[in-house]
């Protein structure tokens, strides 16, 4: 086994490992680390590849960026360590039906990558310097400069988006009527932990 | 080729190590004796009121997009940075256009308040 | 011998092993050297007891944090709660991989050196975030949210600032800017102004990304308790502690590289490799000095201050650089390739 082939196990493993924990994980910040698992592996296989270009753009970008956007989001809706297993939605039907579903479409494209003639499709090998900065910068800044260009208008509209999702003008709620909670936090007793014991300094009501 | 991955790697593995024995070391070393008291969060001697699982201000996320939207940005611009010697006069205009829209756009956010962090 | 050790796999782990414990070494009495420093700072004396100058005071240290009680609270994801700390560990020393020591002290000479440690500076956030939710406490998790929103916040100014030496380099590769230095002088005055402002910011923006004071507010021990730390005890404060000064051991050796002219010194003096650990040396003092001197932002401050002010100058900054790439000194240089790795031995 030569470093190329134990790169790839690690990158392979890394990936399925975290894969897999993205599905099966109940909490939701789990399986967001299980993403970024898979990520890292992602990244790995990039290395094996020698696009070292690509493998720092994917943890810059995909782990650095997009999944703290995920956690975010997830803590925007309220995720807590001390939560219970989520309630399982759906019957059991609906889950043969999507369990099912999925077994197809990966016998499918188990059947495309085979070809119907039983010889795995063989990739070539990549061509030298691909996914490196001179290739990459090159299709982007002398063959495909429009697009890049209009990269930015994409850019902007995500910016306006995410505004006008997150300062919505809604009405103010009516605040919470105050409740015993409140009252006994400011004005009573904070109750430390040795309230039996209060300090001889403190006057007696 | 890979092999000058090799160093990289010894570099991850050994900081791993470090970690873990520094951490084991302290559970083997350390005393163990649990109380309820101990165990509870820590909220400077008080109990704990509620839980942890806090929903968070929006402006978490705003953040989080903003944050993602330049992410992509400048790394469009890292390979411009590396090949620029070659583009010329091109390359610079490209990237003239490029930062001047994204500028817009930073200045849509200041304007519209995104950019506050208290309010 | 020589064959043996030339063997890249030996050469490797050799290499690994000197430079990980290099900078332990060098991050451990940088403890006792701040907390000397800040004593005198404070017309304290700072550690005495523990040997002579107090010099043991870091192994003092670390064995009373072995002897503590491991603790994990109630109700705590206790599988993220312990992975959190060696990770932080990791990623702090992670980007030492690609950082140029000497003209053949380098780990991994990657072509995309400096993506490298953005990347790595990235990740950091992750392990905070992650010890600050799974601890389960109401302080550490907004410490958490406050440190990420910090890093990424600040990592976009920190990427900027790499974008210069980029610029005006033409390569990525942390060597060959550092080899173009050698040529063309330090870009900290080579490129006057630009690299100047280029370096302040990178500074700057590392400093946050680190956590170091003023931009410490995931510990903003004055309203978080301990931030993220709160419930962490015993060697698993220990490591938070000891990442958080390695990765700014690390910060200012790849800030020496990119901005200092790494190990190039002056007139032949010494070797390289002295140079370097001299310059990183002295930014790494300088953090402590700032630490001591200034006071903490406040969160929204903080916040104020980068994208207002930090990203558009970053902006600027890049494209103040491409302009003088393209009029002024520099026009139509490009670095010298790297010599090619003709023999690997750990000189």
């Amino acid at each position: 086994m030569n470093a190329g082939n134990a790169l790839f196990i690690v990158g392979a493993l890394l990936c399925l490992v975290g894969a897999l924990s993205t599905v099966i994980a109940r909490s939701p910040i789990r399986a967001a680390m299980g993403l970024l698992i898979t990520i890292i592996g992602i990244a790995s296989l990039f290395l094996k590849l020698s696009a070292q270009f690509l493998a720092a753009i994917q943890i810059i970008v995909y782990a650095g960026a997009v999944v703290v956007l995920f956690v975010f989001v997830i803590m925007l809706i309220g995720a807590d360590t001390s939560a219970g297993p989520p309630k399982s939605g759906g019957s059991v039907g609906s889950r043969i039906v999507a369990g099912g579903g999925m077994a197809v479409l990966s016998g499918l494209g188990l059947l495309l990558l085979a070809r119907f003639d039983g010889q795995p499709v063989r990739f070539g090998p990549a061509a030298v310097g691909h996914g490196d900065v001179e290739a990459v910068g090159g299709l982007l800044f002398r063959e495909a400069i429009i697009p890049f260009e209009l990269a930015t208008a994409l850019l902007i509209v995500a910016v306006i988006g995410a505004i006008a999702v997150a300062r919505s003008k809604a009405r103010p709620r009516p605040a919470p009527p105050e409740s015993h909670e409140s009252k006994r936090l400011f004005h009573g007793p904070l109750h430390p932990r040795d309230a039996q014991r209060p300090l001889s300094k403190e006057p007696a009501e | 080729m890979l092999e000058t991955y090799l160093p990289m790697l010894f570099i991850f593995v050994i900081a791993l190590t470090i970690g873990a024995v520094m951490f084991f070391g302290g559970q083997l070393i350390g005393p163990k004796n649990p109380t309820p008291e101990k165990m509870m969060p820590f909220e400077c001697g008080n109990d704990s009121q509620g839980t942890a699982g806090v929903r968070l201000n929006v402006k978490f996320y705003l953040t989080a997009i903003l944050f993602v939207v330049f992410d992509i940005e400048v790394v469009f611009i890292y390979p411009w940075a590396a090949l620029f010697k070659s583009l010329g006069w091109t390359g610079f205009a490209t990237m003239l256009a490029f930062i001047a829209a994204l500028l817009i756009a930073l200045a849509y956010c200041w304007k519209k308040g995104a950019l506050e962090w208290e309010s | 011998m020589d064959a043996w050790l030339s063997n890249p796999f030996v050469h490797g782990l050799v290499y690994g092993v000197v430079v990980v414990t290099a900078l332990m070494t060098v991050t451990a009495w940088s403890i006792w050297f701040e907390r000397k420093f800040a004593g005198r700072m404070q017309s304290r004396t700072g550690p005495t007891l523990v040997g002579p100058y107090g010099l043991l005071q870091p192994l003092a240290d670390a064995l009373k944090l072995l002897q503590k009680e491991d603790i994990v609270p109630k109700d705590a994801d206790r599988v993220l709660f312990n992975v959190a700390p060696p990770l932080t560990v990791l990623f702090a020393l992670g980007a030492a991989a690609v950082v140029p020591w000497g003209p053949e002290q380098i780990a991994a000479d990657l072509d995309v050196g400096v993506l490298f440690i953005l990347a790595m500076g990235g990740m950091v956030v992750f392990p905070v975030w992650i010890a600050g939710w799974a601890s389960n406490n109401k302080y550490a998790l907004l410490g958490g949210m406050r440190s990420v929103a910090q890093g990424i916040s600040y990592e976009i100014p920190l990427v900027m600032a790499a974008l210069v030496p980029v610029v005006l380099c033409g390569s990525m590769s942390v060597s060959d800017i550092v080899r173009f230095q050698l040529e063309h002088g330090w870009l900290i005055y080579s490129a006057p102004v630009v690299g100047f402002l280029a370096f302040l910011l990178f500074f700057l923006a590392s400093l946050a990304e680190a956590n170091r004071i003023p931009f410490d507010i995931p510990e903003a021990e004055s309203e978080l308790v301990a931030g993220v730390t709160t419930e962490y005890t015993g060697m698993k404060f220990g490591l938070f502690y000891l990442a958080e000064y390695l990765h700014t051991l690390v910060i200012s050796a790849v800030a020496s590289a990119l901005f200092l002219g790494g190990w190039g010194g002056i007139g032949g003096l010494a070797p390289g490799l002295h140079w370097m650990v001299l310059k990183t040396l002295l930014l790494f003092g300088a953090i402590f000095w700032i630490r001591w001197t200034l006071l903490r932002f406040r969160a929204d401050q903080l916040m104020t201050l980068c994208w207002k002010y930090l990203v558009p100058g970053g902006l600027a900054l890049v494209m103040a650089a491409a302009a003088w790439v393209h009029w002024g000194a520099f026009a139509g240089t490009t670095a010298t390739p790297a010599p090619a790795p003709a023999e690997q031995g750990a000189r």
